[in-house]
Parts: C-alpha cells; sequence; structure tokens
C-alpha cells in the first residue's frame, strides 16, 4: 500500500465553532485530508467528533477559520457538484422512511444527472444486501438498516467519505466487510475517509487518528502515539490501554 | 339640471318597465326555492303555474304534487334548469347569492322575496304579485293579512292600557305586573334549547298579541338560550313549536327542568302547530293559535 | 405491475367522469340533446367536474408532498391549519355580507385566508433560516385549533341564513362550479403540481433526513421552502374552487403508495390521478344518491374515508411512511 498522497482533499484552517453564542465549542482546529487517507476520529460522546464531521461535510457553517475542499472554500460549491466530491453518512439514521431497499439506495445516485459505473447491484452486493432488494427498510434488522444506508454512500461515489459511527449495531462480520470493503475502495477508487467511531482498538486500523475531547484537538497523527495512555486517560476518564489484536480482527497490514 | 332630470327619468322608467314585466300574463313556469313562497304562489291562484318546489314544499296538498328540485339550502341547479323556468323565486333566508348569480348567469330569470318579518309581509306580497302579474290578487291576499293582523292589535290594544290606567274588559287577560304585557317565551327546540329572538316573525306575533319575549334583545334570531335565564326571567306564558316530532316527549325533561317557573307550575305551556313558523298567509292562523291559548 | 395499477386508475376515472356528464342525476345523451340539456351539459355537470378533477390533483398533491416533508404520515393540508384559515376568512366574508368582487368575492377571501394562514404557519416554523418540520406541525395543529375556535363563535352568532351558506361553504359544495374561476384557479394548481414534480427527487432525499439529504446534494433550505409554497398555492386556489374537503389530502397518498411505491417521481403524478378522481367520484354520488338534493362533496369524503382510514390503519403493511 503506497502511502504517497498526492492530493489535499479537505483543508480545515483554524476552524472554530460555536453552537451557542459565546461559547466556543471547536477551537483553532486544523488539519488536511489528503487523496487515499483514512482519519479515525476518536472521542467521548459529546466530544465534538458529529460537530467536526457535519462542518466538514458543509451542514454546519464555521464561525471562525476557513474549510477548504479541493482548494477552493467549501461554501463556494454548488450542492450538488458538493455531493460528488463528499458524502456524508450520519450517525443517527432515521430508519422509519417507506421505500424499498433498491429505492433508497438509488438515491446516491442523485447528484449524478448521468449514471456512474458502479451499478445499483454491485452496491447491494458490497453491503450483501443483494438478496433484499425489495424488501422495505423498515422490515429490516438494525444492522441490515444501517448497511442499506452505507449502500447508498457507496454508489454516491465521492472521493471523501464522511461516515459518523458507521459500525454501529453491525456484527463483527459485517465490520469487517465494511472496513474490507472500505480499503478495497481505497485501493481502486483512491477514496478517503474521515471515521468518528469510539472504539478504540478499531481505531488502531486507521493510520491516523485525531484524538478529541471537548472540541479539542488532544492528539493528531499515529495511533500508537496518539492513543498513549496518558491521553486516553484525558480523553475517556480511564486508565487504559490500547493493544492491536493480532487475530483476524487485526487487518491493518494485511491488506485483504 | 336638465341631464339629471332625464336621467333620473329614464332610470325610472326604466324601473317601471322591468317590474311590470309581466303587466300581461303572468309567467307559465315558476320555481319556488321555499315553503312559504309556495304557499303565497298558491294563495295568489298560481298553483299550477309552479313548475318545482322544493322537497320541503308541503302545504297546500297540491304542492306535494309539484316536481322536486332539493332543499332550500342545496337545491339542485340542474333540476331547476331541466325544468326550464320563467322565473324563479327565492328569499333572503336560506336561499344563497352564489345560486341567485348562478341562475342569472344562465340567463334564468330570478326574483328575491325580501319580506322577513310579520309587518313586511302584506308589502312583499304586493311586490311580488306586481312582478309576476297578478297585482290585483296580490292586493287582496295582503290587504287579508292585513285586516287579520289589524284584529289582533285591536285586541291587544285593550289588553294593554297605559301603565295607570284601568284595566281593559274583553279580549285577553289581565295585564299582569302592570308593565309590558303577558311575559311570553316560544321554544323552537328543547335541547339544545333554541328560542324565538328578536328580529323573527314569531317575535313580531308576541309582540303583536301584545306580549312581551322574554328572548328579546339577543344578537341572533334564533339563538341557543341559556336554561337559567328561562328561570330568572320567569315567562308566563310558554309556547313550543311542534314541529315534525313528538315535542311533548322532547321537551319532557326541559319542562322538569324549569318546573318552578310560573309558566309551568300553572300549566300555561302551549304545544302550537308550524303556522307561525312559515311567513305566508298561514301565519295568520299560527298567531290565531297563540291568540287563543292566551285567552 | 404498476402501468396497469395505473392504466386500471385511468380507466375508474374515465367511467367516473362519463357518469358525471352523460348519467346522472338524468341521462343526456349526447347525440341527442335538446338546447336545454345542452346547456345543462356545458355549463353546468362539465364545470363541476373540471373543478372536482382540480381540486382533487390540488388535494392529493398536496398531501403527498406535506408528508414527505413533514415526515409524518398523518399531515394533511387541513392539519397544518390552511384549510381553517381559509375557512375562517371565507366565513367572515359570508358573514359580513360583502360582495365587492360579485361572485369572486368569496373565493378571493378564501384565497386569501389560506395563503396567510401557509405564511403564519411558515412563519412560526422559520428558525436559524429554515423551516422545520416539527414546527410547521406543531404550528399548523395550534392555528388550527384556534382558527376553528374562532370560527365556531362566528358560527353560533350567526343569523339562520348565513349559517346555510357557510355550512355548504365549508363542507366543500361544488354545486354552483362554473368556468369563471377555472383559468386562474388551475393555474395555481397546474403551477403547484409542477413544481413538486420537479423537485420530486429532493422530497425523497428529504425523507431521509436533513442531512443525509444535504449529503446527497440538495440545499435543504431552499428545497423545503419550494415545496411548502407550492403546497399553499395549490391548497389555497382549491379552497377557494370549491371549499373545504377533508381526507382526500391525507388518504390518496397513503393508498397511492401502497399501490406503486413511496417514490415521489411517481406518488406525485399518482396522486394527483388518484385525488381527482376520488374527489370526481365523491362529487357523482353527492349529488346522485339523494337526488335532487345535493349532499356536499366534503361530507361523502368524510363519510368514506373516516371508516377507510381506520381500516388503513390496521394495515401495518400500508401505513409505511
Amino acid at each position: 500500500m503506497s502511502s504517497v498522497h498526492k492530493y489535499t482533499i479537505l483543508q480545515f484552517d483554524d476552524v472554530g465553532f460555536f453552537y451557542e453564542k459565546d461559547k466556543e465549542f471547536i477551537h483553532e482546529l486544523s488539519f488536511t485530508v489528503s487523496d487515499r487517507e483514512f482519519i479515525g476520529l476518536l472521542g467521548a460522546n459529546g466530544s465534538g467528533k458529529s460537530t467536526i464531521l457535519k462542518l466538514a461535510s458543509g451542514i454546519l457553517n464555521p464561525s471562525e477559520g476557513s474549510i477548504r475542499l479541493w482548494g477552493k472554500p467549501l461554501q463556494s460549491f454548488r450542492h450538488k457538484d458538493r455531493a460528488k466530491l463528499l458524502s456524508y453518512l450520519p450517525q443517527l439514521l432515521d430508519m422509519n422512511v417507506p421505500f424499498r431497499v433498491r429505492e433508497l439506495v438509488a438515491m446516491g445516485l442523485y447528484p449524478y444527472d448521468i449514471i456512474p459505473e458502479m451499478a445499483l447491484s454491485e452496491a447491494l452486493e458490497m453491503v450483501g444486501l443483494e438478496g433484499k432488494a425489495d424488501l422495505y427498510i423498515k422490515n429490516l434488522s438494525g444492522g441490515e438498516r444501517r448497511r442499506a444506508f452505507i449502500a447508498v454512500t457507496l454508489l454516491q461515489g465521492a472521493g471523501l467519505l464522511l461516515l459518523d459511527e458507521p459500525l454501529a449495531n453491525l456484527d463483527i462480520k459485517y465490520q469487517i466487510e465494511v472496513i474490507k470493503l472500505l480499503r478495497e475502495l481505497r485501493e481502486k477508487k483512491n477514496i478517503s475517509i474521515i471515521m468518528a467511531l469510539h472504539d478504540i482498538n478499531m481505531a488502531l486500523q486507521f493510520e491516523k487518528v485525531m484524538l478529541i475531547k471537548d472540541g479539542k484537538v488532544l492528539g493528531m497523527g499515529n495511533p500508537e502515539i496518539v492513543l498513549s495512555r496518558d491521553l486516553l486517560k484525558e480523553a475517556f476518564d480511564v486508565d487504559i490501554e490500547a493493544r492491536s489484536f493480532q487475530t483476524a480482527y487485526e487487518i491493518r497490514n494485511t491488506g485483504s | 339640471m336638465k341631464k339629471l332630470i332625464l336621467s333620473f327619468l329614464l332610470l325610472t322608467s326604466h324601473f317601471l318597465f322591468f317590474t311590470s314585466v309581466y303587466a300581461g300574463e303572468p309567467p307559465n313556469r315558476i320555481v319556488s326555492l321555499a315553503p312559504n313562497i309556495t304557499e303565497i304562489l298558491f294563495a295568489m291562484g298560481l298553483g299550477d303555474r309552479i313548475a318545482g318546489v322544493t322537497n320541503f314544499c308541503d302545504y297546500p296538498n297540491e304542492a306535494r304534487k309539484k316536481p322536486k328540485v332539493g332543499g332550500i339550502y342545496n337545491p339542485s341547479l340542474e333540476a331547476v334548469v331541466l325544468l326550464e323556468p320563467d322565473i324563479v323565486v327565492m328569499t333572503m333566508d336560506g336561499n344563497t347569492k352564489e345560486f341567485e348569480e348562478r341562475l342569472r348567469s344562465l340567463k334564468i330569470k330570478t326574483y328575491v322575496f325580501k319580506a322577513k318579518r310579520l309587518h313586511e309581509l302584506p308589502q312583499g306580497i304586493r311586490d311580488l304579485g306586481t312582478a309576476l302579474g297578478v297585482k290585483e290578487k296580490a292586493e287582496g291576499l295582503s290587504r287579508e293579512i292585513e285586516k287579520g293582523l289589524n284584529k289582533f292589535k285591536v285586541r291587544s290594544h285593550k289588553l294593554n292600557p297605559p301603565f295607570n290606567s284601568p284595566l281593559s274588559k274583553g279580549g285577553y287577560r289581565g295585564v299582569k305586573g302592570g308593565h309590558g304585557g303577558i311575559r311570553v317565551l316560544f321554544i323552537v327546540w328543547p335541547e339544545p334549547l333554541i328560542v324565538a329572538g328578536s328580529g323573527t316573525a314569531i317575535d313580531d306575533a308576541i309582540s303583536l298579541l301584545g306580549c312581551e319575549n322574554i328572548a328579546k334583545g339577543t344578537y341572533t334570531s334564533y339563538p341557543k338560550y341559556s336554561v337559567e335565564e328561562i328561570i330568572r326571567k320567569s315567562p308566563d306564558v310558554i309556547f313550543i313549536g311542534e314541529g315534525h316530532m313528538n315535542m311533548k316527549e322532547t321537551s319532557r325533561a326541559l319542562l322538569k327542568k324549569i318546573s318552578k317557573v310560573p309558566a309551568v307550575k300553572n300549566g300555561e305551556v302551549y304545544y302550537v302547530s308550524d303556522s307561525i313558523y312559515r311567513l305566508s298567509p298561514r301565519v295568520i292562523k299560527g298567531i290565531d293559535e297563540m291568540a287563543r291559548c292566551l285567552r | 405491475m404498476s402501468k396497469i395499477k395505473i392504466s386500471m386508475l385511468i380507466l375508474v376515472l374515465v367511467l367516473i367522469v362519463s357518469a358525471s356528464l352523460f348519467v346522472l342525476p338524468k341521462v343526456i345523451n349526447p347525440f341527442q340533446m335538446d338546447t336545454v340539456e345542452r346547456n345543462i351539459l356545458f355549463s353546468i355537470r362539465f364545470p363541476r367536474v373540471i373543478v372536482a378533477f382540480f381540486m382533487g390533483m390540488a388535494l392529493g398533491v398536496s398531501g403527498a408532498v406535506l408528508q414527505g416533508i413533514l415526515r409524518n404520515p398523518l399531515a394533511d393540508p387541513y392539519i397544518l391549519g390552511i384549510s381553517s384559515g381559509a375557512s375562517l376568512l371565507a366565513v367572515a366574508g359570508i358573514l359580513s355580507g360583502i360582495y365587492f368582487f360579485g361572485k369572486f368575492t368569496i373565493p378571493l377571501v378564501a384565497f386569501i385566508g389560506a395563503s396567510s394562514v401557509s405564511v403564519l404557519v411558515g412563519f412560526f416554523g422559520w428558525k436559524k433560516g429554515r423551516l422545520w418540520p416539527e414546527r410547521l406541525l406543531l404550528a399548523g395543529v395550534g392555528l388550527s385549533f384556534l382558527f376553528h375556535a374562532v370560527l365556531m363563535l362566528l358560527m353560533s352568532v350567526s343569523t339562520d341564513e348565513r349559517l346555510g351558506r357557510i355550512m355548504f361553504w365549508i363542507y366543500g359544495d361544488l354545486s354552483t362550479a362554473d368556468w369563471s374561476l377555472i383559468p386562474v384557479a388551475s393555474v395555481f394548481i397546474i403551477s403547484g403540481i409542477s413544481i413538486s414534480l420537479s423537485r420530486a427527487k429532493a422530497l425523497n432525499a428529504l425523507i431521509l433526513g436533513d442531512e443525509l439529504a444535504h449529503s446527497l446534494g440538495f440545499s435543504v433550505r431552499k428545497e423545503r421552502l419550494l415545496l411548502f409554497v407550492s403546497i399553499s398555492l395549490m391548497t389555497a386556489a382549491s379552497v377557494s374552487l370549491g371549499g373545504i374537503i377533508g381526507f382526500i389530502g391525507l388518504l390518496v397518498p397513503h393508498v397511492m403508495r401502497f399501490l406503486i411505491g413511496a417514490d415521489n417521481r411517481f406518488l406525485v403524478p399518482a396522486s394527483a390521478l388518484g385525488g381527482g378522481t376520488l374527489l370526481c367520484m365523491a362529487d357523482l354520488i353527492g349529488k346522485s344518491i339523494l337526488s335532487p338534493m345535493e349532499i356536499p362533496a366534503g361530507i361523502v369524503t368524510a363519510i368514506i374515508g373516516s371508516p377507510y382510514f381506520l381500516y388503513l390503519l390496521g394495515r401495518r403493511d400500508v401505513l409505511s411512511a
């Protein structure tokens, strides 16, 4: 796996954000995301992970600083154009939608006027739902539903995926499948990912990790360094150590 | 100035022309959109020229046999048009402006009968008679009605001498309490309690008979009244409209509630027919009914 | 499969329209009409059917769109208070006896009422630069209660004659339908339907949630506002044509969703077709069943609609949104 990154896709410069006046939540946040880069966003609940993803996707506007996508200010993009470049998968998904799996996943193609190569069935196969295409979303299990929504994101074919806890509710089998899938996409399509998660061991899979607490970055970089005992204590208020497991669970270096 | 007089003359002549458009023969096909109008038309001898009536036109008996065009509030436009009427007569009550406009847009002549109160009835009949070319008949009918109304007026005048004069003799019962006349209430429906207030023909009839309508001074003509107000106002006589139902049964509960009121205590509760409801020649009968009870 | 269902629906519509024009309440043979019958056919029956169809379309589409933008299967223009606001103003108009614009007075007043309430609801539902579904719904329900109360107050102090007129207007009276209102109203209704159809993809995305809709490339604020405006136009036009007709906006989208799915690109036109057909049928029943007395179409839809609605609640597979 080549670790040469050619482009900067996303850039946060001194970004600040507050939900309420005078109560700054995110403060002077700066980082970049390059092509084919996987970043894990780790932190306790309420630490700011979702906020950062929403800022990155344009759902929220920064109060200070700037966010650039492919060098241009994020807000300057037309919605449709932006949707071809980045896609966002929220943590809480409304499961009560009246669509069938097939109809839902097909919505990933909405930003496009012409249909790109990845067909609907391919996307369904990738998440293991090809046999359930005609079922109603509300008749699926929690995990199946989440996989359906992941398929929407896949079909959207954006170069940067912003995923908020996408592995929640998934059986370990599917957690691994999804990670594998994402890695494949990195190889084949050069995608980058920012994934918010709070499974520390899973975070070790990523080559770059951002540890967040109260909207501030405690550390950014190689997980083995960032996820040190001290920083983890600060982030999660518990005395633990992260260890990578030497089992099928560890797929960081196998690349398959 | 000359122009003014000229235009004035033109205007009035136009009016005259319009109102006596049937100076010759009365129209052959008349449609009536209200029961009281149907009665008046029959009374003016126009019975066989009536081409259509509402479902609720039940008097006289011949009216029931006429072709129907629907309800008072909801007649069928089609049914009216199919009858190819020469003129459609409607009231201010109930029939809608939209319906009248629609008829006119379909080139059908309409006439709106404007009388709503008792004292307006004779003139209303005269105007209707003029418009339909039966002036004499109408005149005769209105005179009869006026005579009938006057008869009551005279009697009640005797009943209602000024406050400090000696009591009357003959006619109706004596004045109670010295002020105004007998206190009367007319109940249209017992539950929910609906009574005849001011501005109704019934109210006019009550005044005509020299009595006092305890429900006067309300905003609407047929208000939903408060039961305790009846008790407070203690009427001497209560009339209840018989309608089509077994009113005695329906009103039992209400009468029980107000049993302490003079009218109920003294057995002065009378059920009268619905003649008084229709603003037509029959209304005299209705007033007469009420008058008899008061004797 | 859906094609068959739609064709059947069109067939039903054609049957109903033919019956309304040529059969009920009295048969008119189009090849052997006398002048009176021709008059009836063209001046009375034809405009009435067209009014019914347009109103039905407007209500069907409004219901589908509203259920989408509010993400609520119980939404219908009635619930958002648009209908009660229109009634209130129309009733006030009827009571006051104003008649400045002749026969256009009450429709105009109703239109103003409906539009004003939409603006009011939109105002209450607007926060931080966009419309929020929950706020819209609450504002609508709240205003609806208020208007209804004031309406009842007005009715309780109105005289009999006015009351009769009011009742018939409120219950959806199509009996005096004529050609004069159709041009203007149809422009509003067709515009509303076109806007809704063009934003159908956005509507689908909005159902998934604001964030996903944004991710899929839609300006949530703009789309919701646009769709809300289109609903307001259609509903206001419909109310001004023939008063309040309930249940169509609520039921038709449900039934259509069951028949052809929830994708709004198909649901919107199907709801238009279904709504138009349903209202034509209700009007047909209303003018024929107790002929020559006419039952307002709104009462017929309520009588058919409520039990059918309750039946739908029992079928879990239908209440899918």
